[in-house]
């Protein structure tokens, strides 16, 4: 009861800020249409060549859109919480007896409201241009990426904690982001990759995410390879977030 | 009286690169309860990790500390009810309005909307927030700034306030402003335990005064035990050249009363004496005796480099302090 009002209330205070930023709103929502209207055409001649997999353009790459954009709502967690530490906003909010994961999960469900808003966007704008997602399979999608942004919001805030400084916060975040998406097939399947790449890309905990989700998105929900993805996700939210967690309760100088 | 801060043995010892540094080195401490007490000393002294360990910030690595009755090791939770604290970087939400950050802060501390828009309708009064407090922080001057933060760390009526380095970076315009606000706090008996390196705000706030250096507590009284105590005043004497030699000024100044020294230097005299107020009037009248004219006579009060000084043997500004702000 308690700590689902302190993080009521901590949230509306990430919400409310990040409100105050149209220009992050703006960009939040149009980067990912970008991705539908600059690269979705170039797929189209690829539909149908070796190793792509079957079904209409959208419905393989749409999902992976949705990836993206879950993994990027939550890697800009440490950025916040390096600012919020210099103007010492962590430190007064540590000293009152609000739960540590309270603290945390401020910025982590906005983070989640901020993958999910231009997810419906992007999802709403595919279906004239022939997208065919299943109605129940998205819901678990979704739910699926909510994991995702949840897990990415708390690494980043943990490094930012851990970290202390914007210019080694960048490096870690962005020296990470572009192998972890690359390996997991994010924009193109990896069914198109080499036999080598395709066993690396196990060792990649995204890789499972994305592959569950161009299940899911077409309607395949009981499946193992779906299973994996909701376990493999899962376990790193809760890892993530206990870390996390972990790192506001010692945040020391 | 009850002691609001009972704190023993205090230690902290931080791991850097290969060596270990010993912020605070046993550091005892007892503020009584309604008492303004300052922690005085050069930046790096350990006034920060104290303030940050008895605010349950900082784990204590040995020692007990008691805040309001609360073992901070023990109990942090309970002892974070009882305190507030301003830290240096003030920690007001920029983005959000001064109103907005009061009444958080009171929910956070389980108060009701109701209840929190009364208390911030009271300390808005207070700290003469109406005018900017529904603009959002990141608006404000650094003064109207560090109004709103003093306010948040009283929103939940804390039984001891921390206030770390309160007035650093304000102007002196601010500063008297804020001093004034901490000295109402005074009078309605919350207790405050507030560090600064200087001198002139520890007097003018504080009941009580511990200076620390190299994290260990060097001297504790009252202002006015510890001025006696420590530092004599300063007369500065700048004889016409043409007169008596220096050094027999300097000699015969040296037989007044209450004068613990006096050194001839550049042309001028340094003394170091006891009551100044005492002293003026028969150095004044030692001078007309000997038609001794001055081009130029001033007393000084003991700033906190002699204060320094005295029980460290090293002048305060060659700490080789570089975050010290300007």
């Amino acid at each position: 009861m308690k700590l689902a009002r302190e993080i009521r209330l901590l949230t509306m205070r990430k919400l409310l800020e990040t409100w105050r930023q149209p220009t992050w709103v703006f960009m939040g929502l149009t980067t990912p249409l970008l991705y539908l209207v600059l690269f979705a055409p170039v797929l189209r001649r690829l539909a149908g060549a070796p190793g792509f997999p079957r079904g209409h353009v959208l419905d393989v790459f749409l999902p992976g859109v949705l990836c993206l954009i879950a993994f990027g709502a939550g890697m800009g967690a440490g950025w916040g919480v390096i600012v919020e530490l210099d103007s010492g906003v962590i430190e007064r909010l540590r000293v009152t007896p609000v739960s540590r994961f309270a603290l945390l999960m401020g910025s982590v469900l906005r983070d989640t409201a901020m993958f999910l808003l231009p997810a419906l966007v992007v999802i709403a704008v595919a279906i004239p241009f022939d997208y065919h997602p299943n109605p129940g399979g998205t819901a678990t999608l979704l739910a699926l990426l909510c994991l995702l942004t949840a897990a990415t919001s708390a690494w980043s805030a943990a490094l930012g904690l851990k970290l202390r400084e914007i210019s080694s916060l960048a490096a870690v975040v962005t020296g990470l982001q572009l192998p972890l998406t690359l390996l997991a097939g994010i924009l193109l399947p990896l069914t198109l990759a080499p036999g080598w790449l395709r066993g690396l890309a196990h060792t990649d905990p995204l890789y499972y995410t994305v592959e569950a989700a161009r299940l899911l998105s077409t309607g395949t929900i009981a499946n193992w390879t779906v299973g994996e993805g909701f376990l493999v996700t899962a376990g790193l939210t809760v890892l993530t977030l206990a870390w996390a967690t972990a790192k506001y309760r010692e945040a020391a100088s | 009286m009850t002691a609001a801060i009972v704190a023993h043995e205090l230690r902290k010892t931080f791991a850097a690169r290969r060596r270990q540094i010993e912020a605070v080195r046993g550091i005892d401490l007892r503020v009584s309860a309604g008492e303004v007490f300052a922690f005085l000393g050069p930046n790096g002294a350990g006034k920060t990790t104290t303030v940050r360990m008895l605010t349950t910030l900082l784990p204590i690595d040995s020692g007990t500390a008691f805040v309001a009755g609360v073992d901070v090791g023990r109990d942090p939770v309970a002892a974070r009810r009882r305190i507030g604290l301003v830290g240096q970087r003030g920690g007001a939400d920029l983005a959000a309005t001064g109103r907005e950050n009061l009444l958080l802060q009171g929910q956070l501390y389980g108060s009701d909307r109701a209840t929190a828009e009364r208390r911030a309708a009271e300390l808005i009064e207070l700290f003469a927030l109406g005018e900017f407090v529904d603009r959002r922080a990141q608006t404000y001057s650094g003064g109207q700034r560090r109004r709103l933060e003093l306010a948040l760390g009283l929103m939940h009526n804390p039984r001891v306030l921390f206030l770390d380095e309160p007035t650093t970076g304000l102007d002196p315009h601010n500063r008297a402003n804020l001093w004034e606000q901490i000295r109402t706090l005074r009078e309605s008996g919350t207790t405050i335990f507030l560090t600064t390196h200087y001198l002139e705000e520890a007097d003018a706030l504080a009941n009580r005064v511990a200076i620390v250096d190299h994290g260990r507590v060097v001297a504790e009284g009252t202002p006015a035990e510890l001025k006696r105590e420590l530092g004599s005043q300063r007369i500065r004497l700048t004889p016409k050249a043409d007169g008596t030699p220096i050094e027999e000024i300097a000699a015969s100044l040296r037989t007044l009363p209450l004068v613990e020294e006096a050194q001839p230097a550049d042309g001028a005299i340094r003394l170091t004496v006891a009551d100044g107020a005492r002293v003026l009037p028969a150095l004044l009248d030692r001078l007309r005796e000997r038609r001794i004219e001055l081009d130029s006579l001033t007393l000084a009060e003991p700033s906190l480099d002699d204060v320094f000084l005295a029980k460290t043997g090293r002048a305060l500004r060659d700490t080789g302090d570089l975050e010290q702000a300007p």
